[in-house]
């Protein structure tokens, strides 16, 4: 089920605008085995995709790449590898306290997924979650497992209120992690849902819109080494841009304040 | 430990009872309050169609104008503001934007410009802000409220001036329009929409006629039937939405309230666009006329929505951006010059005045 790919067409785009989401991140599960150590090229949406425009609205719908990276050792983590840069946004899955431990206080990712289909294998500690906060590192909390099973239903919502009780509500996100069309929910019905996990009204709300716009303006900084470095994609076709557009590609660059979901593989 | 379910959204609901014999009745001034009108529908039971005066008033409301792609620092050119903004009352709303995602503008009829804006665009706008209300971490909306009757808005005024600047060259807004002008229209109007493109709009109007409709007995003390019950039957009846409860149908349980009677024809009209208080104030005169000439109805309902990505609420006051919602008001007049007024608004919004 991790490395099941779904076919992304313009009917999920559609599906996206029509529930409300202005960005939506395209993610892809990597568990490292053995055989396979490092991340499939092809799996990258091509940038001809990543901005589509919106029926009767005038901004487009963002579509970013993402990489989760499922962890059950701490080599499974490569800091320098070179194909995380190809994805926009970074998370990783600890499976063990060390992992999230590590995690929250070392590693430069931008989003931390808690387990949410099975019971919590170690607690929440305030310690290394208020140092994942401090560095500007997010919480995720999915939901389509709670659509699916009753039985993970209970997982979700008792994992989740361990974490918010844990964070104050801070820097928590919620994403569908959809990997069919009817596991897929609107903003709104994104953050009532987060009620049931103990977030205030306001922090349901950001947990579907600035909490995802943070991480995303995260993920960029980390890209561009703390906001030093800024580059653009070129498409082989396109002329290399003048130093003018590229000031006022970083200026376009400039994200938007959207609502946001990420869906599975 | 356990997430706190009994917290939910909650709704707001203000009723009043007066009478237009009343001198210090404000039903005047709660409908001139409630500038942005989507949409009014009127209930008229025991009727089978309009009176001319009464179907006049329904399908006599006036045009209104969208403009595409304003930018939104001519909402501060001088012409415009001599000739619409100081001269009658202009009501100017951005049209397309959500309230909680995007930049959201509004003009009041007071003069008062209403600019809700994210965090981006208002660091970008490098103007001064109200506090937000409705959240203690103050990092989700901003809202910048300037009238332009102040001493400072008047052009050339130092902070005109700056808020001119922001709009023009730090915060490039470009927003679709809607907008209307009491009385004058496209003459006062004129200085946007010579300028950019625009187009005229007229209300819909949609009539229904309904037979055997069950209604209940409404009095006017607010003890015959209890307000939210009422008013779930009104919108029943507006959304077509059956009140019979059969155990055929799984898709509506809600039933007309008791006591209850059958009327044997209904009339109900909807107009939707972008309408203006005054006209419905008109239209609520001629509904009391109606009512007063009416043999068999005892009373009839008007509902009035505002829109939902509104940034204002009751009164130009700040809204909450946390739920979505609208405000609406729903007047049931009676015979005996006696009238219920019910004001309503989502969780977090101002309260009704």
């Amino acid at each position: 089920m991790w490395s099941r790919k779904v076919k992304v067409n313009s009917y999920f785009w559609c599906l996206f605008l029509s529930v409300g989401f202005s960005t939506v991140a395209v993610n892809y599960v990597f568990e490292p085995t053995t055989k396979k150590k490092q991340v499939s090229h092809h799996l990258v949406l091509r940038s001809g995709t990543a901005v589509l425009s919106r029926v009767g609205r005038s901004r487009p719908i963002r579509v970013l790449n993402r990489l989760t990276i499922v962890m059950s050792d701490s080599s499974h983590y490569r800091p320098t590898a070179a194909e995380y840069r190809r994805f926009d946004l970074l998370a990783v899955y600890p499976t063990t306290e060390k992992l999230f431990h590590a995690a929250c206080m070392t590693y430069d990712v931008d989003i931390i997924c808690i387990s949410v289909t099975e019971k919590l294998p170690f607690f929440f500690k305030r310690a290394p979650v208020n140092g994942a906060i401090e560095r500007g590192v997010a919480f995720e909390v999915s939901y389509s497992a709670a659509i699916r099973d009753a039985t993970m239903r209970r997982y979700t919502i008792a994992n989740a209120i361990a974490l918010v009780d844990t964070c104050k509500g801070k820097n928590v996100i919620v994403s569908s992690a959809a990997e069919k069309r009817l596991e897929l929910r609107g903003p709104h019905d994104a953050a009532n849902l987060s009620l049931l996990f103990g977030l205030s009204d306001a922090d349901a709300k950001e947990a579907v819109s600035s909490t995802c716009r943070s991480v995303v303006l995260h993920a960029e900084r980390r890209k561009s080494a703390g906001g030093i470095i800024h580059t653009t994609k070129t498409s082989p076709e396109e002329t290399p841009p003048t130093p003018d557009d590229r000031t006022s590609t970083a200026n376009h660059k400039h994200p938007v304040w959207n609502k946001t979901d990420m869906i599975g593989p | 430990m356990c997430a706190d379910l009994e917290r939910i959204p909650r709704t707001l609901l203000v009723s009043e009872r007066s009478s237009f014999q009343n001198q210090k009745n404000q039903l005047s001034a709660h409908v001139g309050q409630h500038h942005f009108n989507y949409k009014v529908s009127v209930l008229l039971p025991e009727c089978g169609s309009a009176p001319p005066l009464l179907d006049a008033a329904l399908n006599g409301f006036s045009s209104f104008y969208l403009i595409r792609n304003l930018p939104v620092y001519m909402l501060l050119d001088q012409d415009f503001l001599q000739t619409a903004v100081h001269q009658g009352s202009v009501y100017g709303l951005s049209f397309g934007c959500r309230v909680d995602e995007d930049p959201c503008v509004a003009l009041m009829p007071n003069g008062r410009l209403v600019l809700s804006l994210d965090k981006d665009s208002f660091e970008l706008l490098g103007f001064e802000r109200k506090k937000y209300r409705f959240t203690k971490r103050a990092t989700s909306r901003y809202v910048v409220s300037v009238n332009f009757s102040d001493s400072s808005m008047t052009p050339g005024g130092r902070g005109y001036q700056r808020l001119l600047t922001g709009l023009k060259t730090h915060l490039p807004l470009v927003v679709d329009f809607l907008v209307s002008h009491h009385p004058g229209g496209t003459t006062a109007l004129q200085p946007l929409l010579s300028r950019y493109d625009w187009s005229e709009h007229r209300p819909s109007v949609s009539t229904r006629c309904l037979a055997n409709l069950p209604c209940p007995l409404l009095t006017s003390d607010l003890q015959s039937c209890d307000p939210h019950s009422v008013l779930d039957w009104l919108g029943a009846v507006d959304a077509d939405v059956s009140c019979e409860n059969s155990s055929s149908s799984f898709l509506s349980t809600m039933v007309c309230p008791e006591p209850k009677t059958t009327a044997s024809s209904a009339l109900n009209v909807s107009v939707s666009g972008f309408l203006n208080p005054h006209e419905i104030h008109h239209l609520i005169q001629e509904l009391r006329s109606y009512l007063d000439q009416s043999q068999l109805a005892s009373w009839v309902a008007l509902t009035v929505h505002g829109f939902t990505d509104s940034p204002v609420s009751w009164a130009g006051d700040e809204r909450s951006v946390l739920w979505s919602g609208n405000t609406f008001y729903s007047l049931l007049l009676f015979k005996d010059d006696t009238y219920q007024l019910h004001l309503a608004t989502g969780a977090h919004h101002t309260c009704p005045p």
